[in-house]
């Protein structure tokens, strides 16, 4: 009750805080090494804040001038942000920590700045869906009760085995968020979703399901061409499959737990490091986008959603067609054309102080990679602790942050600055296996597949 | 001394099992200033001697002599004129000429040069034409800018690849007559290969048969009495020029019977003789 | 006297206008300028009739079939667009291209330009807002009634559905119990047709359910024509609010003018105030203003970070396929040339010409990536990228790692024809050409450019011009995979973005990098005409 209240003025201030600023407030210009930035971002709703940033005036505020350019796939990305190519980028929450730690690309990239909660969403094929409702009475109804579980995809798996296939499922990036999502949801059944090691680095050893590569926009026209029986996506790409019948989405990544990191705005270490007041300066324009694209008005409705997926519907952007764009960016989600749900925390921007960069969140992506042996030998708890200090940098975004309060575009409660950097304990998992960011190895041993230390 | 010597020249072609002897034992001495025509059937070596004769084939055995020294490579020297005139197509006739006088007289100022080349594409009719390329010209002019190209090199012997046999009547007589004109007035050496004995006599102080191949060699020769300017309307009516004539003929004649049995060759030919309605024989094997 | 002047020097212009149409291989205008100069009248149209109309009329044939066919051919993924729709798409690129360029102009403009331009715009703006509400509604209707007219028609099939699926479940129930009771009493034979029997009822059930599923299905999947222009609208009217609202803000606060003024305006007023201050706060306000100083440095060289717009794109392919074709020439024609002069070089390069010639470009790409950003670590502080980023006209580029890896991919696709021709070229000079250099004593050099070359050219480039036709289409796949902004990008961008315009989109695209194709090639036997002579290759 006490929290909700709480939550409720914190949602007025930030109204106010947005609605005062462009008259009252003004930001006071760093010393920027450099002005004229580029920034790379793939086309996934949740670049809004790097649009947003763009789109709005918050870099030009801050003295920037950006470009923001579309990338064709996660690889390029974060090669160019390695090779400096671009400045910095829009980029999986896996990829500074696999790139530090050397899975893939080896390099340094770090992140201040955490942009967005949830997102995802997991779609099967049309006759996938049919064969799981014939398996379980309950989804056959136009709006099955939720969450689903992928103990209704065991029958269909079993089925694959039977016949000596293996069912194909996509997800975007060996490092993605989708991928240990779509693991984790698996396992939670009991589905071996293939384990890595140093000799299969396309992660189907023991594999009930096979999982492999896709990029994003391409999904929808992979599974209609039969390739793969369902995926693990960011939007707009569930919505595309609903809006042309091509797919089910069985499950959205907020089920799967709940207020997840998604994406994070990466930069190089030395580029951060030769350019920290330019670095601050990013952060800052993006905390203030971060925030336009949380503001609500007093009944909680979301105002600027609308026209933020206006903007995103550009073809220089994400280029989706707007009303695709618009259902899971102003919170709803259809499940299937009859089954549109509100969805009021698909995308989170701003709340539950989601753009701060927790350690506590790189320490869960090291306990996926060490799960499902990307990392491929046991480390121990104090590693995880190091390395997730190494890529994030929390401090960075506490300078911005103080800079933000001091020029009055954000209050107090809107940062959470006395933190260790680790999320309280959290048991909001489709499993409901508690997760602690101090202790990796025990939750690792909570688990029954994966390697549990 | 003479200017040019040839001294048992030998030329085959192929590997030595199965070799091709196209020139055997040819002896040949050319004066300064004099004008000797080389006449022969086609096929008959010619282009090789002629080739031998501009140094760009090498003699298997035997030597050549300019001026008493051995030949061994091509130069301005011996300015060869080819039958098929290779001009370069891609230069206009300004520059065909140019091409040559730079490369012979490197130390020509540049006024002077374009004097001197104006000199000779004047003096063969083709100042009006400077910039024309070799395509705009028609095949007499052709010839006049090869020839043109072959004198501005100055070089100590012309040498005539059948010059005139790819023309029209009317064109060839008047090259003829500016090939003697320029002989006349620079006083040069000139060698023609040719297949036409009119021609030779014509333009010639000797005339040389080449036997038939394979292994041609040079037959005695022909030495043309008869005086200078030598006019061709009343040439025909000269006796010297008819009995110079039929004897060259004759012999070519007898030396493609010879030809003919030597191989053996059983042809049953209907047994007539051509008559010479024009009075102008050109050699050729279908006269057997 | 001046009538014969007038009738030569018209001669004259015809002669020339014949000699640029057999130049440019535009040979079917040739019979237009014969027939406006009364050249035998009814040969030229009948020329006309065949090398003109009959083209025209075979393109609006296929535009014909292609309007005609489009509408039927649907995927899930979306369906292929109609002329019409491609001209529309052509229209909206243009419009933010041209959106893009005046946000730029905007940009830049001075304090007396902007201000009634910035009058202007916010009128406009007004306006849009008004459309783009009415649209709104427009949309919000439409799907009203759309949505309306499908429960209608889902209604009844729906009810259906629910009512079977629910006396299906208990006749299920009650026919299965009363089949287990029975089967105590049958042999076994007689059971399993029994169960068989009631297998095969349960499926055609569930056959009924699914095919009624099924019509559900496409009724709630049909397109709504009216809903769809509604959106269009929407999208539109939705868009030009959005630009000029941006554009207010670029000719408002965002204009370089403005930042510049008010830059100074802060400075002077830091200047005001240093007056009274004392020593300490001297020192900090000194040092605020250098770094205003330096800010306004920084203001005055910046420019509007403008997005790519499909004309910049398709002038920056041109520019890399010369780049890649400028770099595969300077390649090929000294290795073919030295091929043609040497078997024994030759047979050295042959294993090379054999074995790489076939080779993709996406093979390549990803390895001149890899080279390229090995030799350009840092693209920001390397001399070569800063050097083409300061060069005058091509700076405006932005040549970056990508577009070199792109350039060379093109070089290295399209080398080979270049190569073997210059070979060719060169060993095929005629015989009496080289007797001419032996005559004239020519030294290597001489021969070599006197005689070689210009004899060999025509085939040279001959060869060029294929590698240029080759290499553009090599282009568009190697950016494509580089995100090298160019066509390539913008085709992958469009294919990315799904939209229901994006097929459309990409469909201008097949009519841009065919046109563009095109004039290159001209271009290309433009030049092999200049160089060709009589008896070398025709140029077709």
């Amino acid at each position: 009750m006490l929290s909700s209240l709480l939550r409720h003025t914190a949602i007025i201030c930030a109204s106010a805080t947005f609605c005062l600023p462009l008259h009252t407030a003004e930001t006071e210009q760093l010393e920027l090494e450099k002005s004229e930035l580029k920034f790379g971002f793939i086309k996934l709703t949740d670049c809004a804040p790097l649009v947003i940033a763009k789109e709005k005036g918050f870099f030009s505020d801050e003295g920037l001038s950006v470009e923001v350019v579309a990338q064709s796939n996660w690889k390029i990305l974060l090669d160019n942000v390695i090779s400096g190519e671009l400045d910095g980028a829009h980029m999986l929450s896996g990829q500074p920590i696999a790139a530090t730690i050397g899975i893939g690309t080896k390099a340094h990239i770090v992140t201040a700045y955490t942009m967005d909660l949830n997102g995802n969403a997991i779609t099967v094929s049309n006759s996938v869906w049919s064969r799981m409702q014939e398996a379980d009475e309950s989804l056959d109804t136009e709006t099955p009760p939720h969450p689903i579980s992928a103990q209704s995809l065991r029958p269909v798996v079993d089925e694959y085995l039977e016949n000596g296939e293996k069912l194909q499922m996509g997800m975007v990036f060996p490092v993605s968020t989708h991928n240990y999502e779509l693991r984790y949801w698996l396992a939670s059944s009991g589905i071996h979703p293939g384990m890595y090691s140093a000799s299969d680095v396309g992660g189907r050893t023991s594999a009930e399901v096979e999982l492999s590569v896709t990029p994003p926009p391409m999904m929808p026209a992979t599974l209609e061409a039969g390739n793969i029986q369902g995926y693990c996506v960011g939007e707009p790409w569930n919505q595309k499959a609903v809006s042309t019948s091509i797919g089910v989405p069985v499950v959205t990544n907020y089920d799967i737990w709940k207020n997840n990191p998604e994406k994070i705005f990466g930069v190089s270490a030395a580029w951060a490091e030769e350019n920290p007041q330019t670095h601050l300066a990013v952060v800052k324009a993006l905390i203030r986008a971060g925030q336009w694209l949380d503001a609500t008005d007093t009944q909680g409705t979301l105002i600027n959603r609308s026209e933020a997926a206006r903007i995103l519907s550009g073809s220089n952007y994400v280029g989706a067609d707007f009303d695709i764009i618009k259902n899971s960016m102003t919170g709803f989600f259809y499940f299937q054309k009859t089954d549109k749900r509100a969805m009021p925390e698909f995308n989170v921007f701003f709340d539950h102080f989601c753009t701060y960069p927790w350690y506590s969140d790189g320490v869960w992506f090291l306990t996926q990679m060490r799960r499902w042996g990307q990392i491929t030998e046991a480390k121990p708890a104090s590693w995880y602790a190091e390395t997730a200090q190494k890529v994030y940098r929390p401090d960075v975004y506490r300078e911005a942050a103080k800079l933000l309060l001091a020029e009055g575009f954000i209050t107090e409660e809107d940062i959470p600055w006395d933190t260790d950097g680790y999320k309280a304990p959290t048991k909001e998992f489709i499993d409901g296996i508690l997760y602690d960011g101090h202790d990796p190895l025990g939750y690792l041993s909570k688990h029954t597949i994966g390697h549990k230390e | 001394m003479s200017l040019l010597t040839l001294e048992h020249v030998n030329k085959g072609f192929g590997p030595a099992a199965n070799r091709y002897e196209v020139l055997h034992d040819i002896n040949l001495s050319v004066e300064e200033n004099e004008f000797v025509a080389i006449i022969g059937f086609s096929g008959s070596g010619k282009s090789t001697l002629m080739s031998l004769l501009a140094g760009l084939t090498q003699p298997d055995s035997g030597t050549m002599r300019l001026r008493g020294e051995i030949v061994n490579k091509p130069g301005p020297e011996l300015g060869i004129m080819f039958q098929n005139y290779s001009l370069l197509p891609w230069l206009s006739v300004y520059e065909n000429v140019e091409i040559a006088v730079r490369q012979v007289f490197p130390k020509m100022e540049k006024g002077e040069r374009a004097d001197y080349i104006r000199h000779y594409t004047s003096m063969v009719g083709l100042d009006n034409a400077e910039w024309k390329k070799p395509s705009e010209l028609s095949g007499g002019m052709r010839q006049r800018l090869s020839l043109a190209r072959t004198l501005s090199m100055k070089p100590d012997i012309l040498l005539l690849d059948e010059p005139l046999s790819a023309l029209d009547a009317i064109t060839r007589s008047s090259l003829q007559d500016e090939i003697i004109r320029i002989w006349n007035d620079d006083k040069k050496t000139v060698v023609m290969i040719t297949n036409d004995v009119d021609e030779a006599a014509l333009m010639a102080d000797r005339i040389v048969p080449l036997t038939l191949g394979p292994a041609a060699t040079l037959a005695s020769d022909f030495p043309v009495t008869l005086d200078r300017p030598r006019d061709r309307t009343t040439l025909n009516y000269n006796d010297t020029f008819k009995t110079l004539r039929n004897d060259v003929s004759q012999f070519m004649m007898s030396l493609s019977d010879e030809a003919q049995t030597e191989t053996n060759d059983t042809y049953i030919l209907p047994d007539i003789q051509p008559k010479d309605f024009t009075q102008h024989t050109v050699l050729s094997r279908a006269h057997s | 006297m001046s009538d014969e002047n007038r009738r030569t020097a018209t001669e004259r212009i015809k002669h020339f206008l014949l000699q640029v149409i057999d130049l440019t291989a535009l040979g079917f205008l040739e019979p237009v300028v014969r027939l406006i100069y009364g050249e035998e009248p009814r040969v030229q149209i009948r020329k006309i009739g065949r090398f003109v109309a009959v083209p025209i009329l075979a393109f609006l044939c296929f535009v014909g079939i292609w309007a005609a066919w489009a509408p039927h051919h649907k995927t899930k993924a979306g369906e292929v667009p109609t002329p019409s729709v491609v001209s529309e798409a052509y229209t909206t690129i243009l419009t933010f291209s041209e959106r893009e360029d005046s946000k730029e102009e905007a940009y830049l403009l001075s304090e007396a330009e902007r201000v009634p331009l910035l009058q202007q715009a916010e009128a406009q703006l007004l306006k849009a807002r008004t459309t783009a509400q009415a649209a709104d509604e427009a949309v919000a209707h439409a799907q009203e009634a759309d949505t309306a007219s499908k429960k209608q028609l889902t209604e009844r099939i729906s009810e259906q559905l629910k009512t079977h699926k629910s006396t299906y479940k208990q006749e299920r129930k009650t026919r299965e119990n009363a089949l287990k009771t029975e089967l105590g009493t049958l042999s076994s034979n007689e059971s399993i047709a029994r169960v068989a029997a009631f297998r095969e009822w349960k499926s055609k059930q569930t056959r009924l359910q699914k095919s009624m599923k099924e019509d559900l299905a496409r009724i709630r999947a049909q397109v709504n024509p009216k809903v769809q222009t509604a959106l269009a609208q929407q999208t539109s009217c939705a868009e030009e609010v959005q630009y000029l609202s941006s554009y207010c803000d670029i000719l408002s606060k965002s204009n370089k003018e403005s930042k510049l003024a008010a830059i100074d305006a802060e400075i002077l007023a830091l200047q005001n105030s240093m007056k009274q201050a004392d020593t300490k706060n001297r020192y900090k306000q000194a040092d605020k203003i250098l770094v205003l100083h330096e800010r306004r440095k920084k203001v005055e060289a910046s420019s509007y970070a403008k997005a790519s717009t499909l004309p910049m794109q398709i002038i920056r392919s041109i520019a890399c396929v010369f780049a890649g074709f400028l770099i595969g020439t300077v390649i090929a024609v000294p290795i073919g040339v030295c091929c043609g002069l040497s078997s024994t070089f030759m047979a050295a390069v042959t294993p090379f010409i054999a074995l790489f010639k076939p080779v993709s470009p996406i093979v390549w790409l990803p390895i001149l990536l890899i080279i390229v950003g090995g030799f350009i670590p840092d693209p920001e502080t390397h001399w070569l990228i800063q050097w083409l980023w300061d060069a005058p006209l091509i700076g405006e580029l932005k040549i970056n790692p990508a577009f070199l890896a792109s350039a060379l991919t093109v070089a290295m696709c399209s080398l080979w024809a270049t190569m073997v021709n210059a070979a060719l070229g060169v060993a095929s000079v005629d015989e009496d050409h080289l007797n001419v250099a032996k005559v004239l004593r020519l030294g290597f050099c001489a021969r070599l450019f006197k005689i070689i070359l210009p004899s060999s050219l025509p085939l040279i480039f001959a060869g060029m011009r294929i590698s240029l036709g080759v290499g553009w289409m090599v282009l568009i796949a190697a950016e494509l995979l580089a995100s090298s902004e160019g066509i390539g990008k913008f085709v992958w961008d469009q294919f990315n973005n799904g939209a229901s315009d994006s097929f459309a989109k990409m469909f201008v695209v097949v009519f841009v990098v065919g046109f563009v194709g095109l004039i290159l090639d001209r271009i290309m036997i433009i030049f092999q005409r200049l160089v060709s002579f009589e008896g070398s290759v025709a140029a077709i």
